[in-house]
């Protein structure tokens, strides 16, 4: 029986192998394992799956020659590194070893290929948020008008949280902002569930927060790939606060950007947003201001006009009505002048015509008309008189007195 | 003595009311003096009135500034 030692028919796979198989291959596959040894070789272990269970499984080197230009080119390309669960599409030569046995020594990686798995796991996040329909719930909340108390995630080790702080506190307005800090791990494999972890604190804390922000920055621009991940993706999409994002992206929004309420390039950024929106509500206060001040003094000065007017009104009207009630009056008072005149005039004409009737009938007149008054003891004669013989009698005429006796009398027939 | 509070809106219709009346030469003589002293009484409590409520104004939105 001929046999073989084992190493003559490692030998012969070998051949047989180099033989049969073209120089090198583009095969699609999943990075299942990674390490680097201290001489930077990279060893890999790669699975083709469906669902849970292994097809094919194979392992796989890049030298460190190849590695540090390829994997370098593939981060600038993809903004990941090669890790286990990343499908790639490489270019590998099949090596077989009389003692190591079969592995794949990848020579290139089409980074164009993860890029486009990357994109259409993105999608598939994408799509499933929106058939969750939760994709803009966070960017529905209500906002408040001035966000003053932040809570923050980050790591105190981040220099994009500094810069942050920096920027709130030290603002050119003086406004002040209450903020917490939050620690997460902000890059790496971990990030996404630490950033998740320090939501489910703020919402354990029940502190009545204006808005989450969520920042990073300064830090590595690979390896964002949590950001994109369907669990943080998620929490932040259905926090009931208003989250910014600052996450330091160079490159297109992640899904964490995407479905926060607002999302901005840094951190810096945020803290100007959050700066600029208390500005504006102070600089509409100021407005308000002004408008109630003008309109105030304008309210004030039509008043004075009108109480001016008014004043001026009542001057010349009661003067008018004083003067017209003098003209009445006056009118009055000529009208009794008048009247008291006409009065006068006839009474005292009565009087004259009196007077001269009495004049006419004085004793005086009569005497001078050539009549005579004869009087005896004092009393004047007249017809009732009883004289006798011998009683003095006195005749006086205009200009004589006569002495005389009583001799006779008789009576007229 | 208790002070009636003072309606400037109030004080305002009555003055224009009675300026009204001058002008029409509604009333007489004993009345004229009366009312027209009593205008010239509401209109000095009006000015003093806005004079007071413009210093207010000016007080509150000075402190506004502040």
């Amino acid at each position: 029986m001929n046999s073989l030692s084992l190493k003559e028919l490692n030998a012969t796979i070998k051949s047989v192998l180099s033989k049969g198989l073209a120089p090198s291959y583009w095969v699609v596959a999943e990075i299942s394992e990674l390490r680097l040894n201290p001489t930077g070789h990279c060893y890999l272990e790669l699975v083709e799956k469906q669902g849970q269970q292994v097809l094919a499984k194979t392992k796989a080197t890049i030298w460190a020659n190849t590695y540090s230009n390829l994997s370098l080119w593939f981060e600038k390309m993809t903004g990941s590194q090669l890790k286990p669960g990343m499908k790639i599409l490489c270019n590998a030569a099949v090596q077989y070893h009389e003692v190591f046995g079969m592995s794949l020594n990848i020579r290139d990686i089409d980074a164009s290929f993860t890029i486009g798995e990357k994109a259409a796991n993105r999608q598939k996040t994408i799509n499933q948020l929106t058939e969750d329909g939760v994709l803009t719930m966070n960017k529905e909340l209500a906002v408040n008008v001035v966000l003053q108390n932040i809570a923050i995630i980050s790591s105190t080790t981040a220099a994009g949280y500094e810069d942050f702080m920096q920027q709130l506190n030290n603002n050119a307005y003086g406004y002040h902002y209450q903020t917490r800090l939050y620690e997460a791990v902000m890059q790496g494999n971990t990030s996404a569930q630490s950033i998740t972890d320090a939501l489910h604190r703020i919402h354990e804390d029940d502190i009545d927060y204006d808005a989450i922000v969520v920042i990073r920055g300064g830090g590595s621009q690979i390896d964002l790939d949590s950001y994109d991940s369907y669990d943080l993706a998620t929490h932040i999409a259905q926090f009931p606060v208003p989250i910014l994002t600052g996450i330091g992206h160079e490159r297109d929004e992640s899904i964490a950007d995407m479905v926060a309420h607002l999302s901005m390039k840094t951190p810096t950024a945020v803290a100007e947003f959050l700066i600029g929106t208390s500005a504006d509500y102070e600089r509409n206060l100021n407005e308000c201001f002004q408008k109630i001040n003008v309109m105030a003094n304008q309210e004030i000065a039509m008043h004075q006009q009108n109480l001016a007017r008014l004043t001026s009104q009542l001057t010349l009207s009661s003067k008018s009505l004083v003067l017209t009630k003098r003209h009445v009056f006056s009118a009055l008072d000529t009208q009794l002048q008048r009247a008291v005149k006409y009065q006068l005039h006839d009474q005292s004409q009565l009087l004259n015509l009196l007077k001269h009737s009495l004049d006419i009938l004085s004793p005086e007149n009569i005497l001078k008309r050539g009549y005579s008054m004869t009087t005896s003891n004092g009393q004047l004669i007249k017809k009732s008189s009883k004289l006798k013989k011998g009683d003095p009698l006195i005749t006086e005429t205009f200009d004589h007195i006569i002495l005389s006796t009583v001799t006779e009398q008789k009576t007229k027939s | 003595m208790t002070k009636q509070k003072f309606d400037y809106q109030s004080a305002l219709e009555e003055i224009q009311a009675i300026v009204a009346e001058i002008e029409e030469g509604t009333p007489d003589v004993d009345q004229l003096a009366k009312k027209v002293k009593r205008a010239a009484s509401l209109l000095k409590e009006c000015q003093a009135k806005l004079k007071d409520t413009e210093a207010t104004l000016d007080d509150i939105l000075q402190n506004l500034d502040a």
